[in-house]
């Protein structure tokens, strides 16, 4: 798209179609949420939640959105420091919820740090990026970019929050893409990312079929991760495997890299440390979730009992829906989780395919919103900002909807603007604030 | 933003992916919601309501002068709803609370408590409550949320054992039962069905159908509210022929008899209904509709099935037999009636000497007194005169070793034995074959239902109904459902004088013969006595016989057995004649009363009926 000043001149400081759809979706969400809840006995903590967020984050909205975004870029290492700070001393002094440290006891509410992480994280991204774009081909800054993210990462799987994990990487990635890294580079990222959910998922598959481990290949994969000595055998097995097959195709003059070789061991070895690390740091429910996902029908009682049900109030919802606070598969407590990660079964059993519609359609909207504050953007720190932005919403929205759908395992991830959760909205609306400042700030105005 | 060292097409890729993302969701969305609505609605409803069923009343069943003889009666329940945040121990406490004032064990109670919980099913913790225990419970469920008690109605039989081998009795499903109709909604695991006789042979009718409670439950199970309450439709009442007070006399003679143990059918011989029929011994059903009671009920049914000694009791018809015989020789012409033979109180056949019953001898008999003392040796003479064959042939016609047809389940057909069943055998007959079976005793075995068709036929001039105890059927909403209608199954052909003849002879066997004791003030009857030899014990004592009042058609037809009764003119004969003064109670009393004959002046002098 080309800019053209005079577009850009007659428009005004505010994106109102991002704001109006933000507004209509948090609208559709506290009403949804008010009838989740209603029969619940914590109803009125949640209400009050709810109610005492909205204004805070319109509030630290308007602050995002009036403030220059550059001051980001200027004072990235101020933004990144107190990243490491919240999400180091929520290890320290945080408190423990369901399995995870992961919150900050305040006197009138909790804060969870890792929301506010995922945004700065963007902002130090897309600040890295800024600066290396003319080196953005070169591994180094795909590498480098990850070096940024890793003490998050670990900070992260130390509480430990795999879904704040499964948000934020694939939002590295997409930055990483459209600021233009090689795709070879992100392939061995990718690969590296692929084997360490890899062993994981595998472990959990022979958990599942016993019966494979009479196979001596399954066997040995799933004791390798039981003492260091069999870990160790495994390196040295790839390591050689990857020598010997350099050496082979140097006597058969193939004319081919040895960095390939080296390449591709590191990552197998790496992932294979990462994998061993995520497993042994997974909670049972976690491992639960994968197995589930694998094969629903073991376990009806269970996480694959909460899909199913999900299911049935988003179908039993119909066209036009039950009516708000009428749906008796939430109201009855057979959604689970239904205020948070499931709400959009809510909204689909209480509003029917026409709430599901609009709440699709309103997402839309607001990324493509997002997306042409990025075309706008005076520099290419907003571009990237936005470019984030955009990549996290996308991710929260395809995994949400996918795990509902069945396209993906239930991941516990929420849905911003619609989930209940005080930290969350704050921290989407302090995002969608910096994406309205750099659409105010663009290059036409001032 | 304008920027080379951006590739901005990248984003527009993402973008791409994005709305790819968002319209295979819609598509998921229509399919969910659009296509599959209706399916997910029916499982959400699923999910939130249970049902308990509540038995419709089964129909009632009235004698034909209207006395119920099955009814049903309101009983209590108490139902333990699952769910709730009940932890093991309130569990263990409230089974403890309610082992006392129930009397169950606590174990099992326990038991039945805890699958309830983990199926979050509600169930049926006790049945039929007595009032005293109803008081402690309703306390108890202040104390212990979660129980309550429904009414119900249950089956009642309020005369116990009376007429029970025709009634039957019902039953919880077993799991042939469960098979045959999982797929009737109607029936639910712990429903009761007919099991037996008629409640089983009517079950489509008597079951009406089950009510429910429709309640919304939570995900964890917990009662929310009551959705609906459905009333239950009643089953449809059953009139029977049975008659009330003929019944009554059957069961209180067979009771008193000196075995307790034998059968008494009275038929209509007009069209085969069914007036009175008893068998002894009998059984309660009520106790199969008790709870608790479910592995004594199961012993108790396999049992039964050789129980019921009028459908499935077989016996070697002795003396009654005569009638076959006598029907064979007048038939045959090879005897004329008053041709007399001498019985001297023995047979000689020449490699063996047959007795007569008396050993006395009754000297010079012709047919009619032959037929009226019973004698045997008169029956030795023109028995084999007519010939085996033709006395196999008449046995065959009056249906003996064919099933009567009665509308009940594993009817006996008894054994017919011959000249041809022995050729069919490829065996040999003899001369004192021919004997045995000319007075009724060899292979011959006939069951009492067989028997009072035999008779019916006989005072109805050879024709065979289908006999029937089901009058009419009137469904619950008063409309008649059902109204039998008499069957002929067939007709003996006989002589009119051979009828005529027989009759003469049955009625000398009441008038000065061997069943005396069973003449009645203002009605003719006629019968037959027999005595069947039992090689295992004391002998069987029969006796049938019908009763004309002025002349009319006969209106009852009665078989009597007494196992181990010895003759049949002590043990058999004062039973049928209480029957029949029972039945025909309203008849003899207008005649009793009424100075001279009442004979009603169109009435015919003989009853002509069957007779073409």
């Amino acid at each position: 798209m080309i800019f053209t000043p005079k577009a850009g001149l007659k428009k005004s400081r505010m994106d109102w179609a991002l704001f109006l759809s933000v507004i209509v979706l948090l609208a559709v969400g506290t009403l949804v949420i008010f009838s989740s809840v209603a029969v619940l006995p914590q109803q009125a903590k949640i209400v009050r939640t709810q109610l005492i967020a909205i204004p805070l984050a319109l509030i630290v909205f308007g602050a995002a959105w009036s403030l220059n975004y550059q001051i980001y870029q200027d004072q990235w290492k101020y933004v990144y420091g107190i990243l490491l700070v919240i999400l180091a001393g929520v290890l320290l002094f945080g408190v423990v919820d369901k399995g995870a440290r992961s919150w900050y006891r305040l006197p009138f509410f909790s804060v969870q740090p890792s929301e506010f992480a995922r945004v700065g994280l963007i902002l130090v991204l897309a600040n890295f990026l800024d600066k290396r774009i003319g080196k953005i081909r070169e591994l180094q800054t795909v590498l480098g970019a990850f070096a940024l993210c890793l003490p998050v990462f670990f900070l992260l799987i130390k509480q430990p929050d795999f879904s704040a994990i499964l948000i934020t990487f694939p939002v590295v990635i997409l930055m990483l893409f459209a600021s233009g890294a090689s795709v070879s580079h992100l392939a061995i990222i990718l690969g590296y990312a692929f084997i360490s959910a890899l062993f994981p998922v595998l472990w959990s598959v022979i958990n599942l079929n016993p019966d494979l481990l009479d196979n001596a290949l399954a066997g040995y994969f799933f004791h390798l991760s039981d003492s260091w000595l069999n870990a160790g055998s495994f390196v040295a097995a790839t390591a050689a495997g990857a020598w010997w097959l350099w050496r082979m195709s140097v006597r058969l003059y193939a004319n081919v890299s040895g960095v390939y070789f080296a390449g591709t061991a590191l990552v197998l070895i790496l992932g294979f440390f990462s994998g061993m690390v995520v497993k042994n740091q997974m909670k049972d429910y976690q491992h639960k979730r994968i197995e589930v996902f694998l094969s629903p029908e073991a376990d009806s009682r269970g996480a694959g009992y909460n899909l199913l049900q999900a299911r049935i109030a988003i179908g039993s919802g119909g066209i036009l829906g039950r009516g708000i606070f009428s749906g008796t598969q939430s109201r009855l407590g057979f959604v689970p989780e239904r205020h948070t990660d499931f709400i959009l079964a809510v909204v689909g059993e209480e509003m029917g395919f026409w709430g599901m519609l609009l709440v699709t359609g309103l997402y839309v909207l607001m990324m493509r919103r997002i997306m042409q504050g990025a075309r706008l953007a005076r520099d290419r720190f907003g571009y990237l900002v936005n470019c984030g932005i955009f990549a996290m919403f996308l991710v929260y929205f395809c995994i949400n909807f996918g795990m509902l759908l069945g396209f993906a395992p239930v991941a516990g991830v929420p849905l911003p603007l619609l989930s209940y959760g005080g930290s969350n909205l704050v921290a989407t609306l302090a995002a969608l604030g910096i994406a309205e400042s750099v659409y105010a700030r663009r290059y036409a105005l001032v | 933003m304008r920027d080379r060292q951006i590739p901005q097409e990248r984003f527009d890729l993402i973008w791409a992916l994005a709305c790819c993302a968002a319209i295979l969701f819609l598509l998921r969305l229509v399919n969910l919601q659009v296509i599959g609505a209706a399916r997910y609605r029916e499982m959400a409803e699923k999910n939130r309501t249970q049902v308990i069923s509540q038995a419709a009343p089964r129909g009632r069943i009235f004698s034909s002068d209207e006395v119920a003889i099955a009814t049903s009666k309101p009983s209590f329940s108490l139902i333990y709803f699952p769910g709730g945040d009940k932890t093991k121990s309130s569990m263990d406490s409230m089974a403890k609370a309610l082992a006392g004032p129930l009397g169950a064990d606590f174990e099992t109670l326990r038991k039945t408590i805890y699958t309830a919980a983990s199926k979050e099913k509600p169930v049926r913790l006790a049945e039929n409550l007595p009032p005293k225990v109803m008081l402690s419970l309703s306390e108890l469920k202040a104390i212990h949320p979660g129980i309550d008690i429904i009414v119900e109605a249950r089956r009642f039989y309020p005369f116990g054992a009376y007429l029970s081998h025709l009634i039957g009795y019902i039953g919880k499903m077993d799991q042939s039962d469960w098979t045959a109709r999982s797929k009737d909604k109607n029936y639910s695991m712990d429903s009761r069905l007919g099991k037996m006789g008629l409640e089983k042979m009517y079950e489509k009718e008597l079951k009406g159908k089950d009510g429910g409670i429709y309640l919304e439950v939570d995900s964890r199970g917990r009662l929310n509210r009551v959705l609906e309450s459905r009333k239950w439709v009643p089953g449809a009442d059953i009139f029977l022929t049975i008659d009330s007070k003929a019944q009554a006399a059957a069961e209180e003679g067979l009771s008193k008899s000196i075995s307790g143990r034998g059968a008494v059918v009275a038929i209509d011989p007009r069209n085969g209904a069914i007036i009175a029929f008893a068998s002894a011994p009998d059984y309660d059903p009520n106790m199969f509709v008790l709870s608790g009671s479910e592995k004594e009920s199961s012993s108790i049914g396999k049992a039964l099935p050789g129980f019921n000694l009028a459908l499935q009791g077989a016996y070697p018809p002795g003396s009654i037999f005569k009638i076959v015989t006598a029907a064979a020789l007048l038939e045959s012409g090879r005897v004329r009636p008053d041709e007399k033979f001498n019985c001297p109180g023995y047979y000689d056949a020449g490699n063996r000497v047959f007795k007569c019953w008396d050993k006395r001898g009754h000297g010079q008999m012709n047919f009619v007194e032959g037929l009226a003392n019973s004698c045997d040796v008169y029956f030795y003479n023109a028995g084999q005169r007519a010939g085996a064959l033709a006395i196999e042939k008449y046995a065959n016609a009056f249906r003996l070793g064919q099933a009567s047809g009665i509308a009940m389940l594993d009817e006996n057909k008894g054994n017919v034995f011959g000249p041809g069943t022995r050729a069919a055998k490829k065996s040999y007959w003899f001369i004192g074959d021919t004997l045995n079976l000319a007075i009724g005793q060899g292979e011959t075995l006939i069951t009492p239902i067989q028997a009072a068709g035999l008779i019916s036929a006989v005072a109805n001039r050879g024709v065979f109904h289908r006999p029937y105890y089901v009058d009419h059927i009137i469904r619950s909403d008063g409309q008649l459902f059902y109204k039998a209608s008499p069957e002929v199954l067939g007709t003996v052909e006989l002589k009119d004088s051979t009828w005529s003849l027989m009759q003469e002879g049955l009625h000398s066997v009441v008038e000065e013969g061997t069943g005396k004791a069973a003449q009645i003030e203002g009605a003719e009857i006629y019968g037959k006595t027999g005595t069947a030899q039992n090689p295992q014990g004391k002998d069987h004592a029969w006796f049938v016989a019908y009763a004309t009042v002025g002349g009319a058609p006969s209106r009852i037809a009665v078989a009597v057995l007494v196992e181990h009764g010895e003759h049949g003119a002590s043990a058999a004969v004062p039973i049928a004649k209480a029957v029949i003064e029972a039945a025909l109670r309203e008849d003899l009393k207008a005649v009793n009363n009424v100075p001279g004959p009442a004979v009603p002046p169109q009435a015919p002098s003989v009853p002509a009926m069957g007779v073409l």
